[in-house]
């Protein structure tokens, strides 16, 4: 309990300081969060265009279609908003400074992923709820059981983005090669910008069970439109779990192979 | 020319450095395009069409913007910022070299590596999903195709040079360019044929520079366009890429008057 009070409170602090580091430049700040705006209503309409004439994808009507787009956004941007220091990582090991990391009486992994919250995700993040809430709305198909389920298998995808981004940090610990690898984390993730459905075998599987994609981002939705068996959901848990123990043990790894080289 | 050419050459060899950086970013551009592949097949199936494509036209569309895009897109001109907020500029300001020519060539180094890994994955990729694709035999079209991919290369270059100049003004490189980015994404036309939408926002488009970096290449070889729709959009091109360097130029001249060496 102490601790957690503890590493509470240094996020916090750390999340001040990242905030006004972002916020010292007004311009930056404000294009950035245009960029990210632009980005959401330019695909946004894209899928309005498409639905237009098509009336479905894949099966699925506009507004389910647009609740696996906003839920996507959701999990994508509260990943970003609460692990953007992941993006500085590179620099840290090429420049020695997270050898400083690992001597401080704090874990180093803790500090590599939450040492610097992204306020400029905040309005994107507030978009995507008032989208998914509106969607869910328009659907007319929620239940309490299908709510319970989305929250519960939307807290199992955030431990699949948190697992996704300590394996990425822990192969920037090996090769300090990292850039790519979290852009191809997202690139993985924008696959369920829409439903997985849409994908052909054996793709769908890779994208469901061996890179879970599909479960940390289609089955929330699908749990909520009751499209999703209770064998399912389990399975989904436990590969979140093992996902997140898996990238954990890798991250053991590679800071015990930490060569310490740039410093 | 010799020491154009040899940066070029460097910029080759430097790819082959960062290799799993390298084959990451392959990856990241196969997985972009499988998923606008799969999502056209699944709007599309065989024998019917949607939006005046049928399923062939539509994934030889993105397979080709893939392809172009590999070509055009892959640049490292964008550091230019950076040298210019480093201080680093200083160092080839006092060579016998021409800065231009030297990112040009960067680029060209870039571009032929990206062309090669591009051409082997959407090999392996047709020999496995084995897509319906349209083959362009008219000698006419694949040579309009190639101008008009040459100078969609020349703009792009224009671009990120152009961005980088604001290095000289702001230390704020990254911002202006991240928003070039997301409005690059949505109206070169990689997502979707831009003529999917409504006419009067297409009609817009077709005045933009972005247009033809990816889309107006890709239509001529489809063969979907007329020859004066094809001559038209060649001098909106032009028109582009002549405003762009005169711009670039004066940018460039403005810029080394302020520019302080700050950093060095």
């Amino acid at each position: 309990m102490k601790n957690l009070y503890k590493y509470t409170k240094i996020w916090w602090i750390m999340s001040s300081h990242s905030t006004q580091i972002a916020l010292s430049s007004r311009f930056s700040a404000v294009v950035f969060v245009i960029g990210k705006l632009l980005r959401f209503v330019f695909f946004f309409f894209f899928l309005v265009i498409l639905i237009s004439k098509t009336n479905t994808i894949a099966g699925y009507s506009f507004w389910q279609v647009i609740f696996f787009f906003a839920t996507f956004n959701l999990i994508d941007t509260a990943a970003q908003l609460f692990m953007r220091e992941v993006y500085r990582f590179r620099t840290y090991v090429v420049s020695g400074e997270f050898d400083y990391f690992l001597s401080k009486p704090l874990s180093p992994l803790f500090r590599t992923l939450l040492g610097g919250s992204d306020i400029l995700d905040l309005p994107m993040l507030f978009l995507s709820i008032v989208f998914v809430v509106t969607a869910a709305v328009q659907m007319e198909v929620v239940s309490f059981v299908g709510v319970l389920l989305y929250l519960v298998l939307m807290a199992n995808a955030f431990l699949i983005a948190l697992a996704f981004h300590i394996m990425v940090v822990a192969l920037g610990v090996l090769t300090t090669e990292i850039d790519n690898a979290l852009w191809m984390y997202r690139d993985l993730a924008a696959m369920g910008r829409l439903p997985i459905d849409i994908y052909q075998e054996p793709l769908r599987w890779t994208l469901t069970f061996a890179i879970p994609v599909g479960i940390m981002i289609t089955f929330p939705s699908k749990a909520l439109m009751g499209l999703l068996s209770t064998q399912s959901v389990a399975i989904a848990l436990l590969i979140g779990i093992v996902f997140l123990y898996g990238s954990y043990k890798f991250w053991q790894y590679a800071i015990k192979h930490y060569s310490s080289a740039s410093s | 020319m010799n020491k154009y050419l040899q940066i070029a050459k460097l910029t080759w060899d430097e790819t082959f450095v960062y290799r799993l950086n390298f084959i990451m970013w392959r990856v990241r551009l196969i997985l972009q395009t499988l998923t606008l592949y799969f999502l056209w097949v699944s709007l599309i199936p065989s024998g019917t069409s949607l939006f005046g494509y049928n399923q062939s036209l539509m994934l030889t569309y993105i397979l080709g913007t893939s392809m172009v895009g590999s070509f055009v897109l892959s640049s490292r001109s964008h550091a230019v910022g950076d040298e210019i907020n480093s201080g680093n500029l200083s160092n080839f300001l006092l060579k016998p070299i021409n800065y231009f020519l030297y990112w040009f060539a960067r680029d060209v180094g870039d571009k032929a590596m990206n062309i090669i890994f591009s051409i082997i994955e959407l090999t392996v990729l047709f020999a496995i999903l084995k897509p319906p694709l349209f083959i362009q035999t008219e000698s006419m079209f694949l040579l309009l195709t190639l101008i008009a991919i040459a100078l969609a290369l020349i703009m792009y270059f224009l671009f990120n040079f152009l961005l980088g100049l604001i290095g000289f003004w702001s230390p704020e490189v990254w911002a202006p360019r991240f928003i070039f980015i997301i409005l690059l994404n949505f109206f070169a036309g990689g997502l979707f044929p831009l003529d999917i939408l409504p006419k009067f926002i297409f009609s817009i488009f077709q005045l933009l520079p972005f247009t033809y970096l990816l889309y107006f290449p890709i239509k001529i070889y489809l063969g979907q366009l007329t020859m004066i729709e094809i001559f038209t959009g060649i001098m909106i091109s032009l028109s582009w890429t002549i405003l762009l360097y005169i711009v670039v130029r004066y940018m460039w001249r403005k810029g080394l008057l302020v520019y302080t060496a700050q950093g060095r």
